[in-house]
């Protein structure tokens, strides 16, 4: 979140072999919205449409479409023009505001906040460490199979403690009282408190 | 002054005990969110929006809005005392707020942070309580036309002028347009992008939204970085806020000045408090400068740090007039606060002032008291909320992550919304990982429906004609304001571009 930052980074690319892929990664963003547009066009074109006001309900849905395709194509353009490596610079908001914007509003010179991410390094394949997502991703997809057959506390504890270890905890079994006490509460505060269904599983047919 | 006696009323009806325990927990629970960096009170209140579903609505608004004020106390303290700004709309304070507490004024520095957040929020909530029956009488003229273009306007400010890159917010815009569009067409009927599925046709709940863009995905954005970004070393200064009379009369100027800066911006959807604070502390550099004052940018000057933290609290108080009254929402935060009230079945806009004007005086009132616990509960423990920092990373996102799942589940025992809610925020990694701005997703899905409604409202009345869309001076206005808007942005971007090149 800097604006500016007074040590100069030291660059990182020089050791790394340039290939066409680097610093493209940002295509898989072009996917995900040529995916999205596709999929609301054939939505648009193949709805079954009640009713004979003009204009209908596919009317809205064609201009989204081609602000989705205009974005995407755009978008490609830009990457394949202007790689980006990810960097030290700030974002503010993740790119909710423009830095040179703010910086022009402010007359920001030198001045700085500390926190800041790592650029890209050699030490890593990837800027993103998506071993330790996958490992919380799992954890996640886990729990929603199993919260209706096995209950709320057990699965919270669960996704607790995988979460816990796969952000660096080191006292695995301190964990899992933690993860059991926390999902208990919530079951007792919410669900006998608030009155939310929360699925008791097997262990509630043992009271 | 109608508005005195109904204001009279909403603190009566807010000075129960149980409602003042609200606005406590309210204000303690926003402050630590706002401390805690990249956690921020839009989310607070998405994370709770449905475990408050049994409360009355009364009791959660007044929750709501100490969450609402809470957060933008809080980030300044963590930005004063470790230079670590909670969220963006504290960056502008932690310039000079940090420099004062390595100077050894740490506490004068808290002080003023919190008077200046108390002031320009007192100012702002009361400009709103005078000028909210006019700006109700302004929407009453507003007919479908307006609405539209106030839309489009709010769309276009956060995605193309404000936000970094302009391809990367119109994408954002596109994305949460879509998401909007599931589920059953209001006016026709007609059951869109449901892929045949009757959960889907009463569309993405919001809340699955919200929590997955803000609260899942930073949990899952956090997973990528934990173990690569460099540890940020923390040395927290010890906080006993303080000010001294003669303090007080220098910070005063420059706290009237920042809420001055800021009070405009609340009505203007330009994303938040970034751009005031900002052009606030510009202000207090230039006065600086004039009058040779050598603590600007040394060891930190008083009112650098004032002007910013009013004017931040000065926008959040006047936009949650733009959002009573007009029911546009001018932030991500306060696009979560419209979610809240359809969440109730409200809409926020002239008519809740005749529908539920006990509510909205209630929730009014609520805002001073928030006001002033927040201020007390700040003042004194800074240090305190400043250990918060201390608390387990891995045990805050754990946590963060079971009660994301929670709050989902607990909407409609769904585990098709668990699902949905996994996938968005996976969506919400990839945008952060590329810096694709959040905001216009959250505002596009707020305000998509009430947008296409009166895109064809209008068009059905013209019969076609496209030349209804700008038939009234209003919607001329807005439209010329978006146009300038984006020409002074654009040229903005273009000569950065070309400084960067050479």
């Amino acid at each position: 979140m800097s604006i500016t930052h007074s040590h100069p980074v030291p660059s990182t690319s020089a050791p790394q072999r340039r290939r066409f892929r680097t610093g493209r990664s940002e295509f898989v963003v072009v996917a995900l919205l040529y995916v999205l547009a596709v999929c609301f066009t054939i939505g648009t074109v193949s709805m079954h449409v009640l009713g004979t006001a003009v204009p209908g309900p596919q009317f809205f849905p064609i201009i989204v479409c081609a602000l989705l395709y205009a974005t995407a194509s755009a978008l490609a353009v830009d990457i394949l023009r202007h790689p980006r490596l990810p960097d030290a610079e700030p974002h503010p908001g993740h790119g909710d505001f423009s830095t040179d914007m703010l910086r022009d509003l402010g007359d920001v010179g030198d001045e700085r906040t500390d926190a800041r991410p790592a650029p890209m390094s050699p030490r890593w394949t990837t800027y993103s460490d998506w071993r330790t997502l996958a490992q919380v991703l799992g954890a996640a997809i886990v729990f929603i199979v199993l919260l209706d057959p096995v209950g709320w506390i057990l699965c919270a504890a669960l996704l607790f403690w995988v979460v816990a270890r796969a952000l660096g905890s080191m006292r695995p079994v301190f964990d899992i009282g933690v993860a059991l006490l926390f999902s208990s509460v919530i079951q007792l505060a919410f669900s006998a408190g608030l009155g939310l269904p929360l699925p008791s599983g097997f262990v509630g047919g043992m009271f | 002054m109608d508005q005195l006696p109904l204001l009279f009323e909403g603190f009566a009806q807010a000075l129960t005990p149980m409602n003042l325990l609200w606005v406590l927990i309210g204000a303690l629970l926003g402050t630590a969110v706002g401390v805690l960096p990249g956690l921020g009170s839009s989310m607070a209140v998405a994370l709770l929006l449905p475990v408050t579903f049994s409360l009355e609505p009364t009791a959660a608004f007044i929750m709501f809005a100490g969450i609402y004020f809470g957060g933008l106390f809080g980030d300044s303290t963590s930005g004063i005392l470790l230079n670590t700004p909670g969220n963006s709309s504290a960056i502008a304070s932690t310039f000079e707020g940090h420099r004062m507490a390595r100077s050894g004024r740490a506490a004068k520095a808290l002080a003023t942070a919190a008077i200046g957040a108390f002031i320009g929020g007192m100012i702002a909530t009361t400009m709103v309580v005078f000028f909210a029956p006019t700006l109700v009488r302004l929407a009453t003229v507003f007919g479908p036309a307006e609405y539209f273009a106030l839309a489009v306007f709010a769309f276009l400010a956060i995605s193309a002028v404000v936000s970094e890159s302009v391809i990367r917010g119109l994408a954002a815009l596109g994305i949460g347009l879509a998401l909007a569009l599931v589920g059953i067409d209001g006016p026709s009927g007609t059951a869109r992008f449901t892929l045949g599925m009757p959960q889907l046709f009463d569309g993405i709940s919001v809340v699955v939204i919200t929590v997955g863009l803000l609260a899942l995905g930073e949990v899952f954005y956090v997973c990528t970085r934990i173990h690569r970004d460099p540890v940020a070393t923390r040395t927290p200064t010890g906080g006993r806020a303080r000010l001294t009379l003669a303090d007080f009369r220098r910070a005063l100027p420059a706290w009237l000045r920042g809420t001055a800066f800021g009070a405009p911006f609340g009505l203007i959807p330009a994303g938040g408090s970034e751009v005031p604070t900002f052009m606030a502390y510009g202000t207090e550099k230039h006065l600086a400068k004039r009058s040779n004052d050598t603590e600007f940018g040394t060891t930190g000057s008083i009112r650098g740090l004032a002007a910013p933290e009013a004017a931040a609290n000065a926008t959040a108080g006047t936009a949650m007039g733009a959002l009573l009254a007009l029911g546009l929402p001018t932030s991500a935060t306060a696009a979560i606060m419209l979610a809240a009230f359809q969440q109730y079945g409200m809409q926020p806009g002239p008519l809740l002032f005749e529908r539920s004007g006990d509510l909205v005086w209630t929730l009014l009132a609520s805002l001073f008291i928030g006001l002033v616990i927040l201020v007390l509960i700040n003042m004194p423990f800074a240090g305190v909320w400043a250990k918060l920092l201390t608390i387990p990373r891995h045990y805050l996102y754990a946590g963060i992550t079971v009660f994301s799942m929670l709050g989902v589940y607990a909407i409609s025992s769904s585990v098709i919304d668990l699902w949905v809610l996994v996938g968005i925020g996976l969506i919400g990694v990839i945008m952060r990982r590329y810096n694709i701005p959040l905001a216009p997703v959250l505002i596009a899905v707020i305000l998509g429906p009430m947008a296409e409604t009166e895109l064809r409202r209008a068009l059905a009345v013209s019969e076609g004609s496209l030349g209804i869309l700008v038939d009234s001076p209003i919607t001329i206005t807005l439209y010329l304001a978006l146009a300038t808007a984006l020409a002074v942005s654009g040229v903005q971007h273009l000569r950065h571009r070309a400084q960067k090149v050479r």
